[in-house]
């Protein structure tokens, strides 16, 4: 008995190292790889390919219709990654997970989700030049006791319940602003407004684009009760051990800026 | 009227009218000379001051942790701004990186235009000198990062002054106090963590800072310790009845009436046959558009143990069938109804032979409770992924694996005991037992079964005396 647990110990120990060292190895022979694919020195977790993570349920920004990823991000990524002259690759993350993802490495390159840059995530992860400002907007169901007019003083008491996205801006801007309301977090946008038609939250407090966008398409029985200038930047997250990724995004959003491609993916989504 | 009041609270209320007269008199005063000796300034307002709450989770602002000041005033119409400052209070720090000015104008204030600035600080003043004067009348944001307020915490008043173009420099005194809680003990510990040679060493590596940073496991073991008392009530609360249940649909699938069989394997297979996340999602969103309102906990509890219920009616159902057919026979030979055979012989040996894998079943129900976290039930993952989307770290997911280990491994421990035991009495000695009586007589079980009943202490103890019915 006691021989089998040394045993079985012995062979988990060895597991451990060896998933260490393929760990090791794969990264060494990733970035070899990624030195001669392509010009630059950056680092690719797919060789080739800009793998981009988001989270689809941030309508315009990003969102699923029949299964295809489509939005203002959607196409930015498309766009950047074709100034890099990479295949575009998406992948779905939980909103909230994203930052975390793209400092650990190994999943995807960047983050391209509606991220706004915080004092708070700039620890976690380096952020490009700004591609998108945006403001926050609560939303509440109409006909309810909270109107344009009440919503600072009512929503901030004791009782109130906020539908936020966890780990948004939406939810910080809660937390601040409405201090004494819960900021109930969920997973995703979807969820919140759900949560809100379901009764189960007050208000939802989210960015404004989105908040708009959701009331225009679906929670066509919800209204906005108050918008805040906040500014927050949208930018594209790269790992903070990426700097020449970051150079290259940066020089592919100056581009873009440049011939008007951000500019028309605004009037498109957001118009 | 007056000959009704006692003579005493009459005094308590002349002395009390008194207080707040000479109260307002020295306010009054106070006012006056605040605003008389800088300008007159009573269009100034402040439109808001708050400041990002810094805690884990929840709504609180902690001392001596980073946090950022967001100030809005609306200036009147004749007021032309210059500069901008702002002083904390006694024992706080700030600094000028990213600190901004930013004019806010147009329908709803929802144009946004940033202000070119100087920065600088001074003790506890920051002050944003402005490089050429700005619009009049118009309404500003000041927001000042890396902010930190005395580690003791308390209400903080902060000061604002705003030059103008005439050269007077007005005071803004209106600004509401920002209520700040003192460090937690966590906090201190982290804090000092940081500060270690050996914790830096650590956290160098990306692996350690990523999943056991010490310094994030400090603070979130406290935050998620709330969570882990929250998953307690939801399985203590469901499990319990989950139980009774459990065991009236075990009796309905076994019952002789088709509908009760047919009702309890459809709800039994619809259960067992879908996601416990799929569930949940139903219960949340769907009942209250459904009209059925009802709060996130209970309705928690509820869906676990409706969940729970379909796997314990299997437990149930299984472990009553495990009961030799003969046990039946042979209490009903004894004279004994349905009913009396249930209570009396059958459940009491299910019981024993099903705790096993009923403990199992908790196990499940409890690490289940981490589904909840989807629709914004606060247990465990809820308050680690709260922290984890603040930090970036992964470290807080470790300590609400260490939360589900703390109970469930001692569990499995207990089950591994229960099921030996259980061997041992039951499928072993008394295995044996009967294969050595089969050889001896071979004997029906039918004789064999009430011999036990009878004698207990000959060695079977597939019914212990205290549960021995008493025939």
């Amino acid at each position: 008995m006691k021989m089998k647990k040394w045993g079985v110990l012995a062979v988990a120990g060895a597991l451990t190292a060896s998933l260490a060292l393929f760990g090791c190895s794969t990264t060494t022979a990733e970035e070899g790889a990624g030195d001669e694919a392509t010009e630059a020195s950056y680092t690719l977790v797919n060789e080739g390919k800009f793998t981009v993570g988001v989270s689809p349920d941030f309508p315009p920004f990003e969102n699923l219709v029949d299964g295809e990823y489509v939005g203002f991000d959607i196409e930015l990524s498309k766009a950047i990654a074709e100034e890099l002259g990479l295949e575009v690759e998406f992948k779905t993350l939980q909103f909230d997970g994203i930052p975390a993802a793209v400092a650990a490495g190994g999943q995807v390159d960047v983050g391209i989700t509606g991220l706004t840059i915080t004092p708070d995530r700039q620890e976690t992860v380096d952020f490009s030049d700004p591609y998108y400002i945006a403001d926050q907007s609560v939303a509440v169901m109409k006909g309810g006791e909270i109107t344009a007019d009440n919503v600072d003083d009512l929503l901030n008491t004791e009782g109130m319940v906020i539908a936020v996205q966890s780990g948004s801006t939406g939810e910080a801007y809660a937390q601040e602003n409405y201090s004494n309301a819960t900021a109930q977090a969920y997973g995703n946008a979807t969820d919140c407004f759900a949560a809100m038609q379901s009764g189960q939250a007050d208000a939802v407090c989210m960015d404004k684009a989105v908040v708009e966008q959701m009331l225009a398409e679906a929670y066509t029985d919800a209204e906005v009760v108050k918008q805040v200038a906040t500014g927050e930047e949208y930018a594209v997250a790269v790992s903070k051990d990426n700097p020449e990724l970051l150079a290259a995004i940066n020089e592919a959003i100056a581009t873009l800026t440049e011939d008007g491609t951000i500019e028309d993916l605004t009037a498109q989504f957001l118009g | 009227m007056q000959n009704f009041i006692p003579s005493a609270k009459l005094n308590d209320k002349t002395s009390t009218a008194s207080k707040l007269f000479l109260a307002a008199v020295v306010c009054l005063l106070a006012a006056f000379l605040a605003f008389a000796t800088p300008t007159q300034a009573f269009a100034l307002e402040t439109a808001k001051c708050t400041a990002q709450p810094n805690a884990e989770s929840g709504n609180d602002i902690m001392g001596a942790t980073e946090t950022r000041i967001t100030w809005e005033v609306q200036l009147a119409e004749n007021e032309t701004p210059t500069s901008f400052s702002l002083t904390l209070p006694e024992g706080s720090s700030c600094t000028t990186d990213h600190a901004k000015l930013t004019m806010l104008t147009g329908a709803d204030l929802m144009t946004r235009n940033d202000l070119d600035a100087t920065w600088s600080v001074d003790g506890q003043t920051i002050t944003a000198e402005l490089s050429e004067p700005a619009t009049a009348g118009a309404y500003y944001r000041v927001t000042v990062y890396d902010v930190f307020f005395p580690a003791n915490g308390g209400s903080m008043s902060l000061v604002g002054h705003i030059g103008l173009s005439d050269g007077t420099v007005a005071e803004v005194s209106d600004i509401p106090a920002i209520e700040v809680v003192g460090v937690t003990i966590f906090e201190q510990i982290s804090q000092s963590l940081k500060q270690q040679d050996w914790v830096q060493a650590w956290n160098s590596n990306k692996f350690c800072k990523l999943f056991l940073d010490p310094t994030i496991m400090v603070t979130s073991f406290p935050v998620v310790f709330w969570g882990f008392l929250q998953a307690l009530a939801i399985v203590a609360c469901a499990f319990p009845l989950a139980i009774p249940v459990g065991f009236i649909l075990a009796l309905m699938r076994m019952s002789k009436f088709a509908i009760l069989r047919g009702i309890a394997s459809t709800y039994v297979n619809v259960v067992r046959g879908t996601p416990l996340f799929l569930q949940i999602y139903i219960a949340f969103f769907g009942l209250p558009l459904a009209g059925i309102v009802i709060p996130s906990f209970p309705l928690g509890v509820m869906v676990m143990f409706f969940n729970s219920g379909a796997y314990l009616c299997e437990i149930f159902r299984a472990g009553i069938q495990s009961i030799s057919k003969g046990q039946f026979e042979a209490a009903r030979s004894l004279g004994m109804n349905g009913a009396q055979t249930m209570l009396f012989v059958i459940v009491p040996q299910t019981v024993r032979r099903v705790i096993p894998t009923m403990t199992s079943e908790f196990i499940l129900l409890y690490k289940d409770t981490s589904l909840l976290a989807a629709v914004g039930v606060m247990e465990v993952v809820m308050y680690a992924k709260t922290i984890v989307a603040a930090t970036g770290s992964i470290t807080p997911y470790i300590v609400a694996a260490v939360f589900y280990l703390i109970i469930t491994l001692p569990l499995a421990k207990v089950v591994g005991i229960l099921e030996t035991h259980l061997d041992d009495t039951d499928g072993g000695s008394g295995k044996k037992k009967r294969k050595s009586k089969d050889t001896r007589g071979a004997k029906s079980h039918s004789t064999v079964i009430p011999e036990r009943l009878d004698q207990p202490a000959q060695g079977n103890k597939g019914i212990t005396p205290e549960q021995q019915p008493s025939l």
